[in-house]
């Protein structure tokens, strides 16, 4: 058993001012190498208890704590954070807010630097660090210039570099395109198969910490309320669900086929159908599955177009080319997704739709009109626009203002707006929040309501960027019910963009793939998936379901229930020919 | 800074950065000294050439530049309207060039006139302007923020935090200014218009964006603040620096050129006022 070098005993930690504790009773041991995972929705308190491994909390953050912490034989309050800094690394999601540096070696020599040690030593650190984090040949660029995943990669390189026993990754992914996650996930595999750190693993993307974690702790109200090996937690699919953590696809697809053991893995499952270790489908299978939204079937008959984008190029002032001949037509009542990495032109396209860019060549129309050359300020009429941060886009100081504030600058008289202000507040559900000020609500809160203040505008196209950025599997279900109801009850044109093909799979009936400013495919979720050189060239990775179904039957399923329905019907037919014959 | 830092393999890029702030001051200071835009327009040429060298991006000069045009034109009129002509050593300063106020207006025509004098002295201060904006612009297209904090680091008895205090900032104004944009495209998206209105209106739409900006960056800098802190910064007094500077025969050419000839101009402008208008 390998030494413990983390340990916290009953530790509880109350900001000054709030009335519920950010930490409460935590008691927590982790041994050297060991990587574990805490999951749990957004205040749930994973930060706090993240910062308090440093001495960040309390040392920066006014509160109260209580308990005992200790990591790798120091108490991190009384040594302080400079100090735990070469025992203990903290990245953060944010990748842009932890770079220092002009250039990439500037930035992973930063901390050692702070250290005072050695030139030479430092620049040994430093080119151990970017040869294990694959950034050799960038060390002369500068930060911003690198991709998502490369930003953060400098990052983890630059806490590497400071040798830490212990490194704490807080949703170091949460901002980054599949591709950045992918080279985050094999990073901390790295970090804790080959290098022997210890992994404190914060994360929302449960698909990835099953095979990756050794332990698993799920947080909700500043405690721990399930723990275990990822096979023992991730089982307890009841228990997840009524934290808000989402269940994994493939264990969830296990439990609707009454699987004899839980999978785990594409592997797993393959060998639980082929092994006939599952049982009959039944009727109550899963009661609180969550809801099957499969788009084929609730395609709206063709309509008329809203959007027509033709041959439409941008290029930025700096030169380069960020939108290269896009051609794409979107329909009134459809919900569209679009993907691809980052930089692929996804924001560049829809700043176009609503005025915010002007194209370097080509034509816009929108519901019929051309658009090119026309004004934010008309266009925002018919298009609305819903920014990645919703504190980009909160103004007023309480939230019904907020809501009325769209309305009243597009002359929507003061009864109208009143209506449609208790309307929306409702659909919502921020009605008790109306007077609050903006600032004063959740991440996911805010979320919702910088997206109701576009939709109090009426537009009949919703743009919304990465709605999804940040927020807990809870928090991105009600945002995308939201979007639903809107096209479904109200006839609204969606498009959004994201990075979760989760997402994809279950609200989008429509992908627009992108990759180097063009539009390299188009089609449904299921043709999307299908193609995996498409995927390759736009650096997507496809669901965990749709890998799980491919190997079953060679075509994509969605979602679990698809899934499970799919392996019924073909079962049936079987149980019903041994009926027959025993007849 | 008008145009970013961006590292470019030129020689001027490549000269070490307390020779490329000594050869700015040494501008500044011919700038300041010199009064005839003769003498001012060669200084400014060899800013010029600088700027070639080092590969500046001129385009993106192009609206400060037309900015500046006009401010120059503004001042040369009012210099010409103002300013003393006894002072200028020309030929014939007295000369009036224009009026202001033209003859074909009834009654208070002609009036105002601008004089040779003090509109030569005019274009000579929009060229200490132009210039002064140009050395600085090359200089920050060509020294990174690092290595600015080096050179104040280096400096005896100024702690290394403060000359990182210093980079930061410099780094935060584009950060900023990219916040101050998505945040007018926010209100753009939400039907502001802030063309529209008087001069009232148009500052009560813009005074929307300061509130969230100012937020934002509190919010920004307070993360930036605990990213530094958990990878030891202030932890020890010393800090080493990863870019020792060696002074190249380029350096001390540049260094020794801009020195030299600053202090011989200087004397010569003392003694015989060559360069004074």
């Amino acid at each position: 058993m390998a030494p413990e070098i983390v340990s916290l005993k009953d530790v509880t930690f109350n900001y000054k001012g709030s009335k519920r504790k950010a930490l409460d009773g935590i008691s927590l041991s982790v041994a050297e190498g060991e990587c574990i995972a805490i999951l749990g929705p957004t205040g749930a308190g994973k930060s706090t208890l993240a910062c308090v491994m440093n001495g960040t909390v309390p040392n920066f953050a006014d509160g109260e704590l209580s308990g005992s912490v200790m990591v790798d034989g120091l108490c991190p309050r009384q040594a302080g954070t400079a100090k735990m800094a070469s025992r203990v690394g903290l990245v953060f999601g944010d990748p842009d807010t932890q770079l220092f540096g002009m250039t990439v070696e500037e930035d992973v020599a930063f901390g050692p630097a702070n250290l005072g040690l050695g030139y030479d030593e430092i620049m040994n650190r430093v080119q151990k660090a970017l040869s294990d984090l694959r950034l050799t040949g960038l060390e002369r660029r500068p930060p911003h210039r690198l991709s998502g995943g490369q930003k953060q990669a400098t990052a983890i390189a630059g806490v590497c570099a400071m040798l830490p026993k212990v490194m704490v990754l807080d949703e170091p992914t949460s901002m980054l395109d599949p591709e950045g996650k992918a080279r985050v996930f094999s990073i901390v595999r790295m970090l804790k198969e080959q290098l022997g750190v210890t992994v404190i693993l914060i994360e929302q993307e449960v698909d990835d910490i099953i095979g990756l974690a050794d332990r698993v702790y799920v947080m909700r109200g500043g405690s721990f309320v399930l723990s275990g090996t990822p096979a023992e937690v991730f089982s307890k699919t009841d228990e997840l669900r009524a934290v808000g953590v989402r269940v994994p696809h493939i264990v969830e697809f296990g439990c609707l086929i009454g699987a004899s053991t839980v999978p785990f893995t594409v592997d797993d499952v393959v060998r639980t159908v082929e092994t006939g270790a599952w049982a009959a489908p039944q009727a109550t299978a899963s009661p609180q599955a969550e809801a099957t939204t499969e788009p084929t079937a609730a395609a709206p008959p063709p309509a008329e177009p809203v959007i027509e984008v033709r041959n439409l190029e941008f290029q930025y002032p700096g030169g380069t080319k960020a939108l290269d001949g896009v051609d794409l037509t979107i329909r009134r009542g459809e919900f569209v997704a679009i993907v691809g990495q980052n930089g692929a032109g996804k924001t560049t396209l829809t700043r176009h739709l609503n005025g915010l860019l002007r194209p370097s060549g080509g034509d816009i129309r929108v519901l019929g009109q051309p658009a090119v050359g026309v004004s934010t300020i008309e266009l925002c009429r018919h298009v609305g626009y819903v920014f990645q941060n919703p504190d980009d886009q909160l103004f007023c100081t309480t939230v019904a203002e907020e809501l009325g504030f769209g309305p009243g600058n597009i002359g929507v008289d003061g009864p109208a707006i009143s209506a449609r202000v208790e309307e929306i507040l409702d659909d919502v559900g921020l009605t008790r929040y109306r007077d609050v000020w903006p600032k004063y609500l959740t991440k996911g809160e805010r979320q919702r309501l910088a997206l109701a203040a576009v939709v109090a505008m009426d537009p009949e196209v919703l743009i919304v960027d990465e709605p999804t950025t940040g927020l807990d599997w809870v928090e991105s279900r009600q945002i995308l019910d939201y979007l639903q109801r809107l096209r479904r009850d109200k006839g609204k044109t969606i498009i959004i963009i994201t990075h979760d093909m989760n997402i994809v799979s279950l609200y989008a009936e429509r992908v627009v793939v992108m990759a180097t400013g063009k539009v390299v495919g188009d089609g449904t979720p299921q043709q999307v998936f299908s193609q995996p050189e498409l995927m390759a060239r736009a650096c997507l990775r496809r669901p965990a379901m749709a890998d799980v179904s491919v190997a079953l039957w060679g075509e994509v399923a969605l979602t679990p229930e698809a899934a499970a329905a799919r392996l019924f019907a073909q079962a049936r037919p079987a149980s019903h020919d041994a009926e027959v014959v025993i007849a | 800074m008008i145009i970013e830092y961006e590292s470019r393999p030129t020689l001027i890029h490549g000269l070490d950065p307390r020779v490329k702030m000594v050869w700015m001051l040494c501008v500044i200071i011919m700038s300041i000294v010199w009064t005839n835009p003769v003498y001012l327009v060669a200084l400014g040429l060899s800013v010029v050439v600088f700027g070639f060298a080092a590969q500046l991006p001129w385009p993106k000069l192009k609206g400060v530049v037309s900015f500046m045009l006009v401010l120059a034109a503004i001042i040369c009129v009012i210099q010409g309207a103002t300013y003393s002509v006894k002072s200028v050593t020309l030929a014939d300063p007295t000369r009036i060039l224009f009026h202001i106020v033209p003859g074909w207006i009834p009654s208070i025509g002609p009036a105002a006139p601008v004089r040779l004098g003090g509109f030569v002295y005019g274009i000579g201060m929009a060229l200490k302007i132009l210039i002064v904006l140009l050395v600085i612009t090359v200089f920050g297209f060509t020294t990174s923020p690092s290595e600015i904090v080096q050179v104040i680091a280096r400096i005896p008895f100024i702690p290394y935090q403060v000359g990182f205090v210093v980079s930061t900032a410099w780094k935060f104004v584009p950060v900023v200014q990219m916040q101050m944009r998505t945040l007018m495209d926010a209100h753009r998206s939400r039907g502001v218009d802030f063309e529209a209105g008087g001069f009232t209106q148009r500052v009560k739409k813009t005074s929307g964006i300061v509130m969230p900006l100012f937020a934002n960056s509190l919010s920004m800098a307070d993360t930036m603040a605990l990213a530094m802190e958990s990878r030891a910064f202030g932890y020890s007094k010393r800090f080493t620096f990863i870019r020792p500077y060696k002074m190249t025969l380029g350096d001390w050419a540049v260094l020794s050129g801009s020195l030299g000839f600053t202090v011989v101009a200087c004397v010569l402008m003392a003694t015989s006022r060559l360069g004074a208008l």
